[in-house]
C-alpha cells in the first residue's frame, strides 16, 4: 500500500513537474516570441535613429566640430532645401532639333587642361552613346562646350551664355572657384548643375538647391586621410606641403581640423605655388620639425616633384597626398620614389565591374588614351543629367526636382560605384585608399573613422 | 537568471524605445537639432503664443493699433504678369523712382508709369536682357542697371554699357548695383567694383587687397559713410568710404554646417545681401538672417522667429523696418514684431501673418500671432527683390511683380 502509495506520490509528482516544465518552457517561449518581435521592432528603431543622428558628412562625434564641447542653435544641411520658385508648369518648346546640355570646363590656359579634356571625353562619349540609343525621343543631345578659364570670374559669364543658349542642364566643373562662381549663377539663371570634378567641400554647403556632386569630396578624403594616417598607420607628427591655391587652402582645412581633433595637430604647414620646381627651402624647414610622416597635397606635377627632392634630400619618411596624385603624370614625374606613397580615390579604376571595363575599353577605342577620374565622373554625371532628361523631360525645374528627389538617384550605380548622396546633394560615398606599389597604384576602400560605422563599397564589383 | 538577464534585455530594450521616442519626438518638434538640443541659455525655438484669426480691414487695424509703433502692413495687393505689360514673369529686382517704378526681368526692363509698362531691351541699348539689379542716382537722376552681361546707366534717354573688356568693371553679371552720391558700387562675382562718376576712375576690390576669403561678392549696400559687401564665403566687408579702411564680419564658429551661437556675430558666411539704414545693418543669408546695430549681433531663423523661411534672396530696410525676400514669402520686421506675406498655393489668396514680437525670447508678454486673409496676395512665394515707399510695397517675384498698399 505505501509503496502503491508511494509510487502514486512520486506519478503524481513527476506529472506536476512535467506541468511545470510545460509552463516554463510556454512562458519562455512566449517571452522568447516577445524578445524577438522587440528585437525586430527596436533594431529598425535603432537603424532609423542611426540614419536620423548621424552628423553631418558622415563624421563621428569625435570629429564633429564642437560636438564634444557644446551642441550647436542651427545644424544645416541635414533637411534638404526645395527649390519652391515657379517653371514647373513650363511646357516643353516644340521643333526642337537637338537637346542641348551645357559643359564648362578647363579646356585652355589653365594648369588642369589636362583634366578638363579628360572630362569632356567622358562626357562626350556619355552624350555619343545617349544619341545611338535615340537620344531624347529621337532628338539628339548635343554638348554645349565652355571653357571656364578668361576674364576674372569668366565661369558667370559662361553660365549667362548657356542660358542663352537654353540648355537645359550643364556639367562642371574642376577648378573649385570656377565651380563656386558658376553656381551662384546657376540660382539666378534656374539651370541644374552637375558638378563632376570639383572636391571642394564648400561647394555643396552653400544651400543652394540647384546643384548635385557625382563625385565624393574632399571632405571625406581628409577624414580617410586621417584615419590612415593616425589610426591605421599610427603616425602622430605629420607635417604638410600644399599648394598654395583655393584646392590647397580648402582641402587641408577639413584634414587639419580632424587632425587636431583626434590629438595630433599638423607640426608645420609649408605652402607652394603651381608652377614652382625647387621646394627646397620648405622641405629644409620641414625637416628640422622631425615629422613622422609628410602629406602632400596639391596638383600631380608639383607633388611629385616635392616627392623626388624630398627622397634626395633624405626624407626616409612614409609620404600621404591627396586624390589629385593618382595619375600617370604623377607616377612618370616621381619614378621609384613614388613608391609606397599613400593617397585617396574618388573610385577604383580597376574594380571588377564589367560596365566600367567596357567604358575603359570604349573610352581607349574612341580617345586612345586612358580614362582618368574626371573622365569616369564625367561619364556617370552626362549618364544621370540624361537619364533625368529622360524621365521627367524638357524642364529645368522638374530636373532639377529628380535629380535633387534623393530618391531616384540615391544608390545610383555608375560606373565608379554607388552614389549616396546627402541632404546637400553631395556625395558621400565611400573614398578609397590608393597605395603605389610596383610602379602602380593599389585599391583599397578606406576604413571608416567611426567604428559603428561600415565600409559599404568593400565590394569591388560593386 | 536566465530570465532575470531577459527581463533586463527586455526592460533595456524598452528603456531605449521609450528614450528614442522621446527624443525623436523632441528633435521632431524641433525640427532643427536632430543629434541634440541647444543647451545655451538662450532657448529660443519654443514660445508661448496664441494665435488668431482676423478679417476684413477693421479687424486689421484693430490688430495694428494694438501695438505701441505698429509695424506697417500692406493689402489690396495688385499683381502684374506678362498679360499685363511685363516682358517676363521671373522678376529679379524692382526700384520705385518717383512717380514709376522700375523693374528687372529676365527678358528686359519694364517702367511702370501712369498705369502703363513699357519695355526697354538689347534693342534699346540693354547690355543683356536680363535685368538684375537697379538703383537710382540722388544727385543726377540716373538709373544704373546691373545686367546678366554687363552694367549700364541710362541717363537722358541713352543707354551708357559698362564691361570687362570697356571699363574696370570685375564681371559681366552684376548681381546688384548702388549709388552713393557720386560713387556707384557694384558687386559681381569677380570682385567689387567702384566707379567715381567724377573721375571716371574704377576700383575693383578682391580677396587681394580687401579682408575677403574670395572675390565672390553678391551684395552692396550704402549707409552712414559706410559700403557693406556681402561677400560669399566672407561674410560682410565693411569699407569707410572716408578713411579707406576694411573691416570683415564672419560667422565666429568658422564652420558651415553649424551656427554655434545665435547672436555671437553673423549666422554664417554665405551672405546674399546687406542693407543698412537707421542704424541697424541687416544681413541676409541662406541660413538666417542677421540683426547688427553697432554693438550687438542678434540671429534670427525660421524656427525662432516670424521669418518665413532661412532662405533668403535680398534684403531691403527702409527707416526702422527692413523687408526680407524668401523663398517661402515675403517677411518684414523692426527687430521687435514680424509682419509675413504668403500666396496659398495654387490660389491668388494668401495672408499677412502678423506676430507681435521678434524672436521666441523676448521678455514680452502676450506674445501672439495672428493671419490676416489677404485677397489677392502677392504673386508669388519666392521674393527676389522689394522697394517700399510710404505708401506702396512693390515686389518681384518668379511670378509677376506685385504692389501692396500701405493699410492705414
Amino acid at each position: 500500500m505505501d509503496t502503491t502509495l508511494e509510487l502514486k506520490e512520486i506519478t503524481n509528482l513527476l506529472t506536476a513537474e512535467k506541468m511545470s516544465r510545460r509552463d516554463v518552457v510556454r512562458t519562455t517561449n512566449y517571452k522568447l516570441l516577445l524578445i524577438v518581435f522587440l528585437s525586430i521592432v527596436l533594431t529598425v528603431f535603432d537603424s532609423m535613429g542611426q540614419d536620423q543622428k548621424q552628423n553631418y558628412g558622415k563624421a563621428s562625434d569625435e570629429i564633429f566640430p564642437y560636438q564634444r564641447y557644446q551642441k550647436a542653435y542651427k545644424y544645416h544641411f541635414l533637411v534638404p532645401i526645395q527649390f519652391y520658385g515657379a517653371g514647373r508648369e513650363k511646357l516643353p518648346p516644340t521643333n526642337l532639333k537637338e537637346v542641348r546640355i551645357g559643359f564648362l570646363g578647363p579646356l585652355e590656359g589653365s594648369v588642369i587642361v589636362s583634366l578638363g579634356k579628360q572630362m569632356l571625353q567622358g562626357a562626350t562619349l556619355a552624350i555619343e552613346e545617349a544619341n545611338k540609343r535615340g537620344g531624347y525621343h529621337n532628338i539628339p543631345y548635343k554638348l554645349m562646350i565652355h571653357n571656364d578659364v578668361g576674364l576674372w570670374g569668366a565661369a558667370a559669364n559662361e553660365v549667362v551664355k548657356m542660358d542663352d543658349e537654353k540648355v537645359w542642364a550643364f556639367l562642371g566643373s574642376i577648378d573649385d572657384i570656377v565651380s563656386h562662381v558658376a553656381l551662384r549663377a546657376t540660382l539666378k539663371l534656374e539651370i541644374p548643375m552637375i558638378n563632376t570634378g570639383d572636391p571642394d567641400p564648400t561647394f555643396t554647403e552653400t544651400n543652394i538647391p540647384w546643384a548635385i556632386r557625382v563625385i565624393t569630396d574632399d571632405r571625406q578624403s581628409s577624414y580617410g586621410l586621417v584615419n590612415q594616417i593616425f589610426k591605421k598607420d599610427g603616425h602622430s607628427r605629420v607635417a604638410v606641403i600644399r599648394a598654395n591655391n583655393r584646392y590647397g587652402r580648402v582641402g587641408i582645412k577639413i584634414f587639419s581640423e580632424t587632425a587636431t581633433r583626434v590629438g595630433h595637430p599638423m607640426v608645420i604647414e609649408e605652402r607652394f605655388n603651381d608652377g614652382e620646381t625647387d621646394f627646397k627651402t620648405q622641405l629644409e624647414r620641414i625637416m628640422v620639425t622631425s615629422p613622422d610622416a609628410v602629406l602632400i597635397w596639391g596638383n600631380a606635377k608639383e607633388s611629385a616633384l616635392i616627392l623626388k627632392q624630398m627622397r634626395a634630400m633624405g626624407f626616409k619618411q612614409l609620404v600621404y597626398g591627396s586624390d589629385r596624385m593618382v595619375s600617370p603624370e604623377f607616377l612618370k614625374i616621381a619614378g621609384p620614389s613614388a613608391e609606397g606613397v599613400i593617397t585617396t580615390s574618388q573610385y577604383n579604376p580597376d574594380a571588377n565591374n564589367l560596365r566600367l571595363k567596357v567604358f575603359q575599353s570604349n573610352y581607349l577605342k574612341r580617345f586612345a588614351q586612358e580614362p582618368d577620374v574626371f573622365a569616369a565622373h564625367a561619364y556617370d554625371g552626362m549618364n544621370i543629367t540624361i537619364e533625368a532628361i529622360q524621365k521627367v523631360g524638357l524642364n529645368r525645374v522638374l530636373i532639377r526636382d529628380v535629380l535633387t528627389d534623393l530618391k531616384t538617384f540615391q544608390g545610383y550605380k555608375g560606373i565608379t560605384g554607388k552614389k549616396t548622396f546627402d541632404q546637400s546633394w553631395n556625395n558621400i560615398s565611400d573614398i578609397w585608399i590608393a597605395r603605389v606599389s610596383q610602379g602602380k597604384f593599389k585599391f583599397t576602400p578606406s576604413p571608416s573613422m567611426d567604428p559603428k560605422q561600415k565600409v559599404t563599397s568593400k565590394n569591388d564589383s560593386y | 537568471m536566465q530570465q532575470l538577464r531577459i527581463n533586463k534585455q527586455v526592460k533595456g530594450k524598452v528603456i531605449l524605445m521609450t528614450l528614442y521616442l522621446f527624443l525623436s519626438s523632441a528633435l521632431l518638434s524641433d525640427g532643427n537639432t536632430p543629434i541634440g538640443k541647444y543647451t545655451g541659455k538662450d532657448d529660443l525655438t519654443k514660445t508661448d503664443q496664441k494665435v488668431e484669426k482676423v478679417s476684413g480691414k477693421s479687424s486689421a487695424n484693430a490688430v495694428l493699433n494694438k501695438q505701441a509703433n505698429p509695424m506697417p502692413v500692406y493689402g489690396h495687393w495688385r499683381n502684374f504678369t506678362t498679360k499685363d505689360g511685363l516682358p517676363s514673369d521671373k522678376a529679379y529686382c524692382v526700384r520705385i523712382d518717383g512717380e514709376r517704378v522700375l523693374a528687372g526681368t529676365h527678358d528686359g526692363l519694364a517702367v511702370y508709369e501712369k498705369g502703363k509698362w513699357t519695355t526697354y531691351t538689347t534693342k534699346d541699348g540693354l547690355p543683356h536682357n536680363g535685368v538684375v539689379s537697379i538703383d537710382v542716382s540722388q544727385q543726377t537722376g540716373d538709373v544704373w542697371i546691373g545686367t546678366l552681361g554687363g552694367l549700364c546707366r541710362w541717363s537722358a534717354g541713352k543707354f551708357e554699357i559698362f564691361n570687362q573688356l570697356n571699363s574696370g568693371l570685375p564681371n559681366d553679371l552684376v548681381y546688384c548695383v548702388i549709388c552713393d552720391g557720386k560713387d556707384v558700387w557694384a558687386s559681381t562675382g569677380g570682385g567689387a567694383g567702384h566707379y567715381d562718376t567724377y573721375t571716371k576712375q574704377w576700383e575693383i576690390f578682391t580677396e587681394k587687397n580687401a579682408p575677403m576669403h574670395e572675390p565672390w561678392t553678391y551684395g552692396v549696400s550704402a549707409g552712414d559713410g559706410k559700403i557693406f559687401i556681402a561677400a560669399w564665403g566672407g561674410g560682410v566687408i565693411e569699407y569707410t568710404t572716408k578713411t579707406k579702411q576694411f573691416k570683415d564680419y564672419t560667422d565666429p564658429d568658422g564652420e558651415m554646417e553649424i551656427d554655434l551661437l545665435p547672436d555671437d556675430g553673423l549666422v554664417h558666411d554665405i551672405t546674399t545681401a546687406t542693407s543698412w539704414a537707421d542704424g541697424i545693418l541687416w544681413v541676409s543669408t541662406y541660413f538666417g538672417l542677421s540683426r547688427y546695430d553697432g554693438t550687438h549681433w542678434k540671429g534670427y531663423f525660421d524656427h525662432d522667429s516670424g521669418l518665413a523661411s532661412n532662405f533668403i534672396n535680398f534684403v531691403r530696410a527702409k527707416g526702422p523696418v527692413v523687408f526680407i525676400c524668401t523663398d517661402k514669402g515675403l517677411s518684414s520686421t523692426d527687430g521687435k514684431s514680424w509682419v509675413t506675406y504668403k500666396k496659398n498655393d495654387k490660389r491668388t489668396d494668401g495672408m499677412a501673418i502678423i506676430k507681435n514680437y521678434g524672436r521666441n525670447d523676448d521678455p514680452a508678454t502676450n506674445k501672439t500671432t495672428r493671419e490676416m486673409p489677404l485677397s489677392p496676395s502677392i504673386g508669388h512665394n519666392f521674393v527676389i527683390g522689394v522697394d517700399a515707399n510710404n505708401d506702396f510695397l512693390w515686389v518681384a517675384t518668379e511670378m509677376g511683380v506685385s504692389r501692396g498698399e500701405l493699410l492705414k
